[in-house]
């Protein structure tokens, strides 16, 4: 049979998010397959040498709109790390409930891609409308729905508001309560296994040659997760597993996607429980005359989808000389999924790659 | 009876066939897109004002452009502006397609979208709200109520300049004019 | 056990300079020949993870630092090494280490593209991201990045305003 090229996406009904690949294929075997990213290129990296260090807060949760907490969080974690910043222990304990809230948003978000992708409706609009209702607690916290800007490098930029912890208890109450539901319809539903098992695979020599992180590793065994190996905010102070699942494939991440998140609100309370009272912010000096000392960093958070990293270098100037993110996406979407695609089938590409949880903002950034 | 009667009377039909089932075509273009699923579930259901997501550009009449446009989005949003149908409608969604929004000093992103095709209406805010949407799916049919939301006759009418802006950013377009050119002398 | 590893790094590779930060970061500073080797004596240790391939402009030193970050699988070991080399500005070349590590070929691709640093031996170094041919790569200091968006988009007239 002829080989044959054929464009997928940007505008594809498979494709989500401004993505495309390249598939060589022979009748609907996919021979090769190349990435295409770019679509959604701007620069920041550039853009952020052109802005001040406090300016450049509303800039970075624009990376990735998913999950914009992390973002914040990895970049305030370099510039107290370079500028000497401490930080108060309740802050520390705020940032970490803020974050856990803001992967499972994140991965409601996953859920609803996947869940749509695979025709499993009803399920995808339950998951937004959880979304939803986890966004409306950010709102009350921070003012806005999607971009926060609420981690301020010295803390955060305000407490919690009256009545805020029992709201946080309520509304994850309320979408814990659904759990049996999910798993009736979707996570132990036959159709759910048939549709997604041994999708995508990779073994476990495979991710580690090829570098995964975040789920798609944790799929093939390896519990490697950065709140354990290099704890950082209160992670070292509360306990939590980190789910693992043995066979590599799209059904395997998928259920960790679910085990993590259960993981996460149960963190959550016991977070809530140990919050001590105090500051919240330690004042940094005047934005507009801070210069941040020589020198460069290199941090890194887990994010919602692995390991997030940032490679930040200072001169002793006002803004920073050169900021470098190493995103989870990026190896996920440009190496795995090559790799993975080579041999699928045309119709297990949105599976494949949503399964992969590649999020094309943050490749191109 | 007088023919030019009766495309006068189905007018009003017909505009109505056109505001109330908008169909915005799932385009993915900027960090805007991440209010689109909200608003087409069930929290705010997009669907009471009639507007339903598709997939092909081909069945779509309203063009959310949800965000900030890179120079190879751009050539994506220019193939299927022009491969949907008339009448159709384009929505600029977000500060960033109106002047570039925070990415004002990018050297990949345009800042300006109505120089490469015509937009009808703008929503504005960096990141809008989901109910900001619904406003300006209402302000649209005010628009087409009134006959403004005429930007695909604008795009016919000056299709030379649309398409000279075009092939001055991105350079040689490979595909054949929509419209034909005629030469200057 | 960080100690240690420094010393005999210091010790097995000339023109070799390190030190450690006191939250579990190593950098090493050496000459762009080491690399390959290092790299994969760093392998065999078990730092078999290249979390990311970077590049910094020193545009008052006339010289790109290229860095890698590696760290490790291991649950229990946090080390990451920061292994940093120069090159000339003027012709910036490097032997691709996709061989060692195949995650790497993204990142070139993409510091070839912002930087124009050529690899040598990389299989495909098509533009990634970028639709335009830009003179002076963009991510490079001595691009204004200003002054380029300003006369490639503001040198387009709106619809209707040109004569
Ligand atoms: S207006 Fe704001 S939210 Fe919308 S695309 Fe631009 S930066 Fe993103």
């Amino acid at each position: 049979m002829r080989e044959l090229e054929l464009y997928f996406g940007p505008q594809h009904l498979g494709m989500v998010g401004n993505f495309s690949i390249t598939l060589s294929v022979e009748g609907d075997k996919i021979v090769n397959a190349a990435s295409n990213p770019g679509y959604l290129h701007r620069g920041f990296e550039k853009l952020m040498e052109y802005r001040t260090w406090s300016q450049n807060f509303p800039l970075v949760c624009r990376i990735n709109v998913i999950e914009p907490d992390s973002m914040e969080m990895v970049y305030a974690m370099a510039v107290e790390k370079l500028a000497n910043i401490e930080v108060p222990e309740r802050a520390e304990f705020i940032r970490s409930i803020y974050l856990e809230l803001a992967r499972i948003g994140s991965h409601l978000f996953g859920l609803w891609a996947y869940a749509n992708m695979l025709g499993f409706d009803t399920v995808a609009q339950w998951a937004m409308y959880h979304r939803d209702i986890i966004l409306d607690l950010f709102e009350e916290l921070t003012g806005a729905r999607v971009y926060h800007i609420y981690i301020n490098p010295g803390g955060v930029r305000r407490d919690f508001p009256k009545g805020f912890k029992e709201k946080i208890v309520k509304t994850l109450h309320s979408i814990g309560g659904c759990v049996p539901d999910y798993n009736n319809t979707f996570f132990e539903n036959r159709l759910f296994y048939e549709r997604a098992h041994r999708i995508g695979a990779i073994s476990q020599e495979e991710a580690i040659k090829y570098g995964a992180v975040g789920q798609p590793l944790r799929a093939t065994g390896i519990a490697h997760d950065i709140r354990k190996v290099e704890p950082y905010a209160v992670y070292d102070k509360v306990e939590f597993d980190v789910p693992i699942r043995e066979n590599g494939d799209a059904h395997s991440r998928i259920l960790i996607v679910r085990d993590e998140m259960i993981e996460s609100v149960h963190m959550i309370f016991k977070l809530l429980d140990m919050m001590p009272e105090g500051e919240v912010w330690n004042r940094t000096p005047n934005p507009f005359k801070w210069n941040i000392p020589e020198g460069e960093c290199y941090v890194r958070v887990e994010s919602s989808r692995g390991e997030l990293g940032l490679y930040l270098v200072s001169d002793g100037g006002d803004k920073p000389y050169r900021a470098h993110f190493r995103t989870p996406s990026y190896t996920h979407g440009l190496v795995i999924l090559e790799k993975v695609l080579r041999g699928a089938n045309i119709s297990d590409v949105g599976n494949i790659m949503i399964s992969l949880y590649v999020i094309a903002p943050e490749i191109d950034r | 009876m007088d023919r030019n009667k009766i495309s006068k009377w189905l007018k009003g039909p017909a505009k109505m066939g056109h505001k109330y089932s908008l169909s915005a075509i799932y385009f993915c273009t900027g960090c805007g897109i991440i209010e689109v699923p909200p608003v087409i579930t069930a929290r705010w259901d997009a669907e009471r004002f009639g507007v339903i997501p598709v997939a092909s550009p081909r069945q779509a009449n309203l063009f959310l452009i949800t965000g900030y446009v890179s120079l190879k989005t751009l050539k994506a949003i220019i193939r299927t502006y022009e491969q949907m149908p008339d009448p159709k409608y384009v929505v600029g969604f977000g500060s960033c397609p109106i002047n570039g929004g925070m990415y004002w000093d990018s050297y990949n992103t345009i800042k300006h979208l109505d120089k490469y095709i015509p937009v009808d209406g703008w929503i504005a805010g960096c990141m809008p709200r989901p109910e900001a949407i619904f406003i300006g799916v209402t302000h649209l049919w005010t628009l087409i109520d009134k006959d403004m939301a005429k930007g695909y006759v604008k795009y016919r009418e000056k299709y030379e300049s649309y398409r000279k802006n075009q092939e001055q950013i991105l350079g040689k377009l490979e595909w054949k004019p929509l419209y034909p050119i005629r030469r200057r002398k | 056990m960080n100690k240690e590893l420094l010393t005999e790094i210091l010790a097995t590779f000339k023109k070799t300079q390190g030190y450690i930060e006191k939250d579990n970061r190593l950098f090493i500073e050496t000459k762009k020949e080491i690399v390959p080797a290092l790299l994969k004596y760093f392998k065999d240790k078990s730092f078999d993870r290249l979390a990311m391939v970077s590049c910094v402009d020193r545009i008052n030193e006339n010289k790109l630092e290229i860095i890698y970050i590696l760290t490790s699988f291991c649950l229990d070991n946090p080390l990451n090494i920061i292994l940093k080399i120069k090159i000339s500005r003027n012709e910036p070349e490097l032997d691709t280490v996709i061989p060692i590590f195949e995650n790497a070929e993204p990142y070139e691709r993409e510091i070839h593209e912002l930087f124009g640093v050529d690899f040598i031996g990389h299989p495909r170094l098509t533009p990634l991201f970028l639709e335009r041919e830009y003179e002076i790569p963009p991510f490079r200091k001595d691009f204004d990045m200003r002054k380029y968006s300003e006369e490639l988009f503001d040198s387009v007239p709106f619809v209707g305003d040109e004569k």
